[in-house]
């Protein structure tokens, strides 16, 4: 028995090792790309190598709402300073069962228009259309029957004027140049179909008409540890996939798509809880199987501030409906699994999503029951083990800290040092607790996850800080 | 298998990592001061030389000399555009460019050095050049060679300030040649930076536009749309030959429906065929063009116009509908000349015409009659 124990364990060892090895590369090349790269266009801003000038492509705005009565508001009246010419809102109430749709129309004095939408893409039927001119730019509110985020943007895009569109959510703010910022991409490259914004947790920082004027890391721990987790995980991995074209995903906060393309494949996907992962591997599919040159791109200068939930319930039910968006784009897409049609996006990007987002909690959480398996029959070098979870720890933390000041010092943010300390003590707590709390949360995730899809998440609104 | 080591190794690039964003964050700190030094002492200098032009003095040769020796550097030049910018506010436009005329050799001395270096300083040159650069074609006939080279550079920016720069000493040849040089690299340039940039030469437009016409047809199709959308933002004069386009069965897609959204814009009587024929075309492929020449007709007036809009607010296309009821309410026809749509059987029709009376009234009064 013993020894069939330590054969089980020898194997165990060998995939761990390589799994980890492929990890830390992974998480070394990405940081290191990402710090290079937000070096690289902080020195490019300097020296005004940019597209500066009045190059207005016209964008439509999408914000689906459900039961946002509380930041919808002040959402929108800050997408009104944005620094851009020529847009437009489309705020989409996703049958909201609290007084979204009121809210909007008596802040923007807004009116019913008999307006008829075209059905490009399939989604509920509006119930009402209200329009507003008094403003710097039309804003339309469609209030609809419930049909789930997706749905709602399907509706956006339905009635959208423009040939790009952004989607973002009601509870996030726009930094004053993010629309410019988002559209340069399209302007550099003639076949740009859609450009991921950089999201930001919200928490700690002041903006008053869309510019920062105060940062500080949040009070509280828990959004403090997700600053740090972002910088390390989204901004720096994404970096690295736009380098090759491979960024399967852009977050659903913010991001810019061609209207047409997104047509054309479809739209979002109603039965899926990833809408906004889901969209972007559809495209990479349509593009590649029509043979359509396409870029999916990244823009770390295009900036969307968002409430990082303050709860570790809330966090839990956020990263428990990331991960079933996740199952569902992977297994909805499974056809790209390492297939020399979908090139580096498929053997790549696929394959690191695969392996290091959807699977990692099951593998994280399997090796936590091998180290007390191991224990329980002493075959485990506990000395070694804590080295090396020591090492681990090290490790990481020095990865978000390299990631956090370089994007800190990128964007001439000011920190306090108290600020400073805080990162440098919470990222050591982020790596060793959080994530493992996480892991069980995205383990757990699966479990009657059908009962779930279409619905919106609901977690505890705050009023934006918006001066 | 030595896990540890390659751990070991990770971790000590990560320090070195961290360890390079604590030196860069000081040498940042450190830099800022220097910056605003640098900044001051050229401001006290270009001050100085504003106050000998207005005098009716020259620029000192010292300050010649200093800009030459410091300017090379690109940290210095970055300094010396700040100084710039803060002097300039409230100077007058003679001192101005008595001030860049005087210290044209520096600038043509720099536009040498900044050509051979980095992508990124060539293209800080040249932006500082589409700053500063005024219309003083006469005397700065080298630099507009040197431009060129900038023009020619594989770095996007560098191509776009190189063209501003261009456009803002207002030279027909130059810009012609530059747009030439673009077009045969075939590095991509998006056409509306392209329109964009034409729009803001300093020069004669008239000069500028019937050159590019001269030379239209050695253009690609892409910078051939951005002559053409140019030419219909600054002149109704080249009707003729854009109706060439218009009705040349084997041009460019794009290029005809900029040749028809021209001929929206200057009316012209013989186009008003084309444009009818464009939107009687049942074809579904071809809704681009009758979407677009729907849009025109709205300056075109007559019976058979008002039929072709109705007709073409019954289309199954909603583009179609919907620009055919932006053009019935162009034309400001009253309700019993709409009545036919309004109380017509075509419910699509009925909807979107209705839609567009309600969207130009609150366009037009906020609602407030509503």
């Amino acid at each position: 028995m013993m020894d069939a124990y330590k054969t089980f364990f020898s194997y165990v060892g060998i995939f761990f090792v390589l799994y980890l090895i492929g990890y830390a590369s992974f998480l070394f090349l990405s940081v290191a790309v990402g710090s290079a790269t937000l070096y690289q266009t902080k020195r490019r801003n300097r020296l005004k190598n940019e597209l500066a000038g009045d190059y207005f492509i016209p964008v439509s705005i999408i914000v689906p709402a459900y039961n946002e009565e509380v930041t919808i508001e002040t959402s929108i009246r800050s997408l009104l300073a944005l620094e851009y010419k020529l847009y437009e809102i489309i705020v989409v109430d996703d049958g909201s069962r609290d007084r979204t749709g009121e809210v909007v129309r008596e802040a923007f004095h807004m009116h019913h228009v008999n307006r008829p939408i075209q059905r490009k893409i399939v989604c509920q039927p509006e119930e009402a259309v209200y329009e507003t001119y008094t403003q710097k730019v039309p804003i339309t509110l469609i209030q609809k029957r419930n049909g789930g985020k997706a749905d709602a943007l399907n509706m956006g895009i339905n009635a959208a004027k423009y040939p790009y569109f952004i989607c973002m959510d009601a509870d996030s703010v726009l930094q004053y140049d993010a629309l410019e910022k988002i559209m340069r991409p399209v302007l550099e490259e003639g076949n740009v179909v859609a450009v991921g914004g950089a999201v930001r947790p919200s928490n700690g920082a002041e903006i008053k008409n869309g510019h920062v004027v105060s940062y500080r890391m949040p009070d509280k721990l828990l959004p403090c540890m997700q600053v740090l987790e972002y910088d390390r995980s989204f901004l720096a991995a994404r970096i690295l996939f736009d380098k090759f074209n491979g960024s399967i995903i852009i977050s659903g906060a913010f991001g810019l798509f061609k209207k047409s393309v997104v047509v054309d494949a479809g739209g979002y996907d109603a039965t899926t809880m990833g809408e906004d992962m889901e969209l972007v591997v559809k495209l990479h599919v349509f593009c590649r199987e029509h043979n359509i040159p396409y870029r999916i791109r990244y823009a770390t200068d295009a900036i969307c501030w968002t409430q990082a939930p303050e709860s570790l319930g809330d966090l839990r039910k956020q990263r428990r409906r990331w991960h079933i968006g996740l199952f569902q784009s992977m297994m909805g897409h499974r056809r790209m699994f390492a297939n020399f049609k979908y090139g580096l996006v498929g053997f790549v990007s696929y394959l690191y999503f695969l392996i290091y987002e959807l699977f990692s909690p099951y593998i994280e959480v399997f090796g936590v029951f091998t180290i007390i398996l191991a224990f329980m029959v002493d075959l485990i070098n506990v000395p070694f083990m804590i080295l090396f979870f020591f090492i681990y720890v090290m490790y990481s933390s020095v990865l978000s800290l390299t990631a956090f000041f370089s994007r800190t010092h990128t964007i001439d943010l000011k920190l306090r040092i108290s600020d400073v300390f805080k990162a440098i003590g919470l990222c050591a707590v982020e790596v060793s607790c959080l994530r493992f709390i996480l892991a069980w949360t995205r383990a757990a995730a699966l479990i009657g996850y059908k009962r779930k899809k279409q619905s919106w998440g609901s977690i505890e609104r705050k009023k934006i800080e918006f001066k | 298998m030595k896990v540890e080591i390659i751990i070991y190794i990770y971790g000590a690039i990560c320090i070195s990592m961290i360890g390079f964003n604590i030196v860069y964050n000081l040498m940042l700190r450190r830099r800022d001061a220097l910056f605003d030094k640098r900044t001051e002492k050229m401001r006290q200098g270009i001050r100085r030389q504003f106050q000998l032009i207005q005098k009716g003095e020259k620029t000192e040769k010292n300050h010649k000399k200093f800009l030459m020796k410091k300017l090379k550097r690109i940290n210095y030049l970055i300094a010396y555009d700040n100084a710039l910018q803060m002097e300039m506010k409230d100077q007058k436009a003679e001192v101005l460019e008595k001030y860049f005329s005087q210290i044209e050799s520096v600038i043509l001395f720099l536009a040498v050095r900044y050509s051979k270096k980095d992508k990124m300083e060539a293209g800080y040159f040249a932006f500082f050049l589409s700053e500063y650069a005024v219309n003083r074609k006469r005397e700065m006939d080298s630099l507009l060679g040197l431009l060129l080279i900038y023009v020619k550079k594989d770095n996007l920016y560098c191509r776009v300030n190189g063209l501003k720069a261009l456009y803002h000493l207002g030279d027909v040849e130059n810009v012609i040649t530059a747009l030439k040089m673009q077009d045969d690299d075939r590095i991509y340039i998006n056409q509306k930076i392209l329109t964009e940039g034409l729009l803001t030469f300093q020069g004669n437009h008239d000069d500028l536009i019937h050159g590019l016409w001269k030379e239209f047809n050695r253009f690609t199709d892409h910078t051939k749309l951005a002559i053409l959308n140019y030419i219909r933002f600054k002149t109704g004069d080249y009707k003729e030959e854009i109706y060439g386009i218009m009705t040349d069965e084997k041009a460019d897609k794009e290029l005809r429906l900029s040749a028809i959204r021209y001929f929206g814009k200057y009316v012209y009587p013989p186009a008003l065929k084309w444009l009818l024929d464009f939107v009687n075309d049942h074809e579904p492929s071809h809704w681009e063009y009758v979407n677009v020449a729907v849009s025109s007709l709205s300056r075109y007036e007559g019976e058979e116009v008002i039929r072709a809009l109705k007709g073409a607010i019954k289309s199954p296309n909603w583009y179609i509908r919907y620009s055919a009821a932006q053009g019935l309410e162009a034309h400001r026809l009253n309700y019993s000349e709409l009545f036919d749509i309004i109380n017509g059987e075509d419910r699509y029709a009925r909807e979107m015409m209705t839609y567009r009376l309600e969207a130009k009234m609150l366009q037009e009064t906020g609602g407030d009659n509503s």
